[in-house]
């Protein structure tokens, strides 16, 4: 039952501080630094052990932490398992304790189950980085989306973010939740109430949150638009009637893309269903940083790797 | 053997009597009650050889009855034994056990209802009562012999943990058990909504990413479980109910004269889904000591005895499976609800549904893990949780143990009057203890409450006269315990 030293992980945004946040994109900077030079490898972790742990398919992350733990001279494998650990017979504490005894210093686990991080974290030595769990959390993605609004509007603090789309099931949306609000940004959650839930279920941990079932008037005077992805099982879940309905009320169209200004930043974690929750138009503006969240990514990486094996 | 329990502070409902005095019991009976009630009454002559158990400071009580045991005997034997479990029972206080049929096979054929009794007398340190499945496999496609279940012994029928979802089947069940004059208890969730849930849908699930049962699920079951009954005029009993919404159903039913009953259990009462977020909950303050609210405010806390005893959910990891349980543990407007429910009536019985899991199917993520708590030895002093802090009186909680179940199944309660079966419980509603699940007797170790501080403890449990538990050495000789005054202020009054 004991708790291993908070700073061995980082499994969501919600216990660090407005500092160690600071800390982590000021640290994020100089390793983008680093990616920019022609030899874009520096040694500070030459000889310690990186697991990549995936039990869900995510060849996007998993190649992004891949990149930063070279980067940092670090040696990488990838364990990759599909489906539950359970139905493969095999415990994730049995798989956690092998990695141990085989050499692990840092694991970073990517699992379809909410909370499965902490499981990890609770029979693990070395450090956890939690790269998705289920619908719970997305700690680097959470803060790469902070580094890259601060890199193009200067700051976080004041800003109107809105995140729009299939808010309940998304771990991204829980992440930045956390993270934007820490920060001082007015965070709007807009979607059609079968992909939100009750609202108060959100005010009752986040009360300075602002919930809108209406795109149209969530992005008015919106200084970012964060599209999350909608899986099509929603909608075969009858969660949504169609998808065009849902384009129509809750996608970035061209429309919508006219009507927000030209300096309000479009973000979408990715991957993308074009045509659905973003038009190619939106998706390619000169205001959408879509690219420039997937390249700073590996930045943020670099950063929590070097933060935890320090 | 006979015992003479000396000086215990007889709490005995069905008798409406809870007063200080003496327990004698010959030849496995209650021979007689010395009571202060009753002034003047000499002790008889008493036999032989008789052990005389010192119970000072503690109180003496028929045996408890728990209406919801899973005991894994045939095919679940990783998780419960009859032996393990009917100790853990014992070790809690409770004489008689209602056998839940989820068992592999299920019991839902008279030759496994005379296999597992054949086990019971063999190995049962307590009473064990057969509960019948309503369909055969409990997969709510064709009804159970149910005529022969009842001949083979069977005292009710439920497919625990399950709802039949066919109204159809579920109207023939009540129909045809209802001709039988035995009750049938339900699991109420309408599993349509909120399909594979982990937890209770909420503020705490929507924060965690977990996906939720909403609190309708239950209470669209119960209602129409209870029109069923209606219309069938046949008895049904709410198992394990635990929303706000459920009790007020069951309430309005009960005033309408449905022949409906209702159980809770311990952790429903005591715990809510914060328990899921473990360290990530607010840590609760401990409560002030009951002086500082005037003398003798809260009813059932002695002021000289300390801080009442509280909850630390904080205690727990994130995500700890432990809390995972069915129903789920809901939020404290559905416990404060379940309390008031148990205080005027609507619900009839805490029953622990006592769902022990081997650690293989514990120790995963949560999304996967078995529900289930290991109940039986944390129950009393669950419970009594609330009494110290003002919110059951204890006599009701014992009443509650004892007659309400039998109730339920339509008995005559246990009770200690004298002729009476001498099941008996004697325990010290004030000895703090800590709990360690590897200490259990029950094989499950599941518990969410391992390392928390619980404040009442059975001390002697008896089955027909024999000890089936003493806690150490309890009860022989020394003055033990503390001074009765203190307990016979509780029950003052009453």
């Amino acid at each position: 039952m004991e708790h291993p030293p908070r700073r061995h992980q980082v499994i969501d945004l919600d216990d660090l501080s407005t500092e160690e946040i600071e800390e982590i994109l000021a640290t994020t900077e100089s390793m983008k630094e680093v990616l920019s030079r022609e030899i874009k490898q520096v040694p500070a972790l030459r000889g310690r052990n990186v697991v990549n742990m995936f039990f869900e398919d995510s060849t996007r992350t998993r190649i992004s932490f891949e990149l930063a733990a070279r980067a940092l001279s670090a040696n990488i494998v990838n364990f990759t398992a599909r489906g539950s650990s359970v139905e493969k017979g095999e415990s994730l504490i049995d798989t956690v304790r092998t990695l141990q005894s085989l050499g692990a210093d840092i694991v970073v686990i990517r699992h379809s189950q909410s909370g499965a991080p902490y499981l990890v974290a609770r029979h693990f030595q070395g450090a956890v980085i939690n790269a998705g769990d289920g619908r719970h959390a997305h700690p680097t993605q959470a803060l790469l989306d902070l580094f890259t609004i601060r890199e193009r509007l200067g700051q976080v603090r004041d800003l109107r973010v809105v995140i729009v789309g299939d808010i309940v099931h998304s771990r991204v949306a829980r992440s930045n939740i956390w993270g934007l609000t820490r920060m001082g940004a007015h965070v709007t959650l807009c979607a059609p109430p079968t992909l939100l839930g009750p609202s108060q279920h959100w005010l009752a941990t986040w009360p300075n949150l602002t919930i809108s079932h209406s795109l149209d008037e969530a992005i008015k005077g919106a200084d970012v638009v964060m599209a999350l992805r909608l899986q099509k099982e929603r909608m075969q879940a009858g969660l949504l009637p169609s998808l065009r309905e849902y384009t129509r009320a809750y996608g970035i169209t061209p429309e919508r893309l006219a009507q927000i200004g030209e300096g309000t930043l479009i973000m979408h974690p990715g991957p993308m269903n074009e045509g659905v929750e973003i038009s190619p138009e939106a998706a390619t503006a000169p205001n959408s940083v879509i690219e420039a969240q997937v390249t700073n990514g590996v930045a943020v990486r670099m950063a929590l790797l070097y933060r935890l094996a320090g | 053997m006979n015992y003479l329990i000396k000086n215990g502070s007889i709490i005995d409902p069905a008798r409406r009597v809870a007063t200080v005095g003496d327990v004698l019991i010959v030849d496995g009976k209650v021979e007689q009650v010395f009571d202060m009630a009753e002034m003047g009454s000499e002790p008889g002559p008493i036999p032989e050889g008789t052990e005389v158990i010192n119970a000072r400071g503690c109180v003496v009580a028929p045996g408890f009855t728990d209406l919801h045991t899973q005991l894994g005997e045939p095919g679940e034997e990783h998780r419960e034994t009859i032996a393990s479990g009917t100790l853990a029972a014992a070790q809690g206080g409770f004489t008689t056990v209602c056998a839940m049929p989820g068992t592999t096979p299920a019991l839902d054929r008279a030759g496994i209802a005379h296999q597992v009794r054949a086990i019971a007398q063999r190995d049962g340190r307590v009473h064990v009562e057969l509960i019948g499945a309503i369909t055969l496999r409990r997969e709510g496609k064709a009804l159970s012999e149910m005529i022969e279940l009842a001949e083979a012994g069977c005292i009710a029928f439920s497919d625990d943990g399950r709802s039949v979802a066919d109204p159809a089947l579920m109207r023939n069940a009540l129909a045809y058990a209802g001709a039988l004059g035995l009750p049938v208890m339900v699991h109420c969730e309408d599993s349509s909504l909120g399909a594979g849930w982990a937890m209770h849908e909420g503020a705490v699930s929507t924060r965690l990413g977990l996906p939720g049962a909403p609190a309708a699920a239950e209470e669209l079951m119960i209602a129409r479980d209870i029109a069923l009954a209606e219309d069938t005029g046949a008895h049904i009993h709410i198992c394990q109910v635990s929303t706000a919404g459920g009790v007020a159903r069951i309430r309005a039913a009960k005033a309408r004269g449905t022949r409906v009953t209702a159980e809770v259990s311990p952790h429903h009462l005591t715990m809510t889904d914060s328990w899921v977020l473990g360290s990530l909950a607010p840590r609760p303050a401990p409560p002030e000591p009951p002086a500082a609210k005037g003398k003798r405010a809260r009813r059932g806390v002695a002021p000289e005895l300390g801080l009442p005893s509280w909850l630390d959910p904080t205690l727990l990891p994130p995500y700890d499976s432990s809390t995972r349980v069915s129903p789920p543990l809901r939020t404290g407007r559905d416990v404060e609800a379940l309390i008031a429910g148990l205080n005027d009536g609507t619900i009839d019985a805490i029953a622990t549904g006592h769902s022990p899991q081997s650690r293989v199917e514990k120790e995963c993520e949560y999304g996967l893990a078995a529900p289930g708590i290991s109940g039986l030895e944390t129950a009393l002093g669950l419970v009594l949780t609330l009494v110290h802090r003002g919110e059951m009186d204890l006599v009701n909680t014992v009443a509650r143990l004892t007659e309400g179940p039998a109730q339920v199944l339509g008995r005559s309660p246990a009770t200690l009057r004298p002729g009476s079966q001498a099941d008996v419980v004697i325990f010290d509603p004030d000895q703090a203890w800590t709990v360690d699940a590897a200490r259990f007797a029950s094989r499950g170790k599941n518990t969410p409450l391992h390392a928390q501080q619980l404040r009442g403890q059975i001390m002697l449990t008896m089955v027909g006269g024999a000890v089936a538990f003493r806690r150490g050495d309890f009860g022989r000789g020394g003055p033990g315990g503390r001074h009765t005054s203190q307990l016979s202020g509780i029950l003052g009054g009453e």
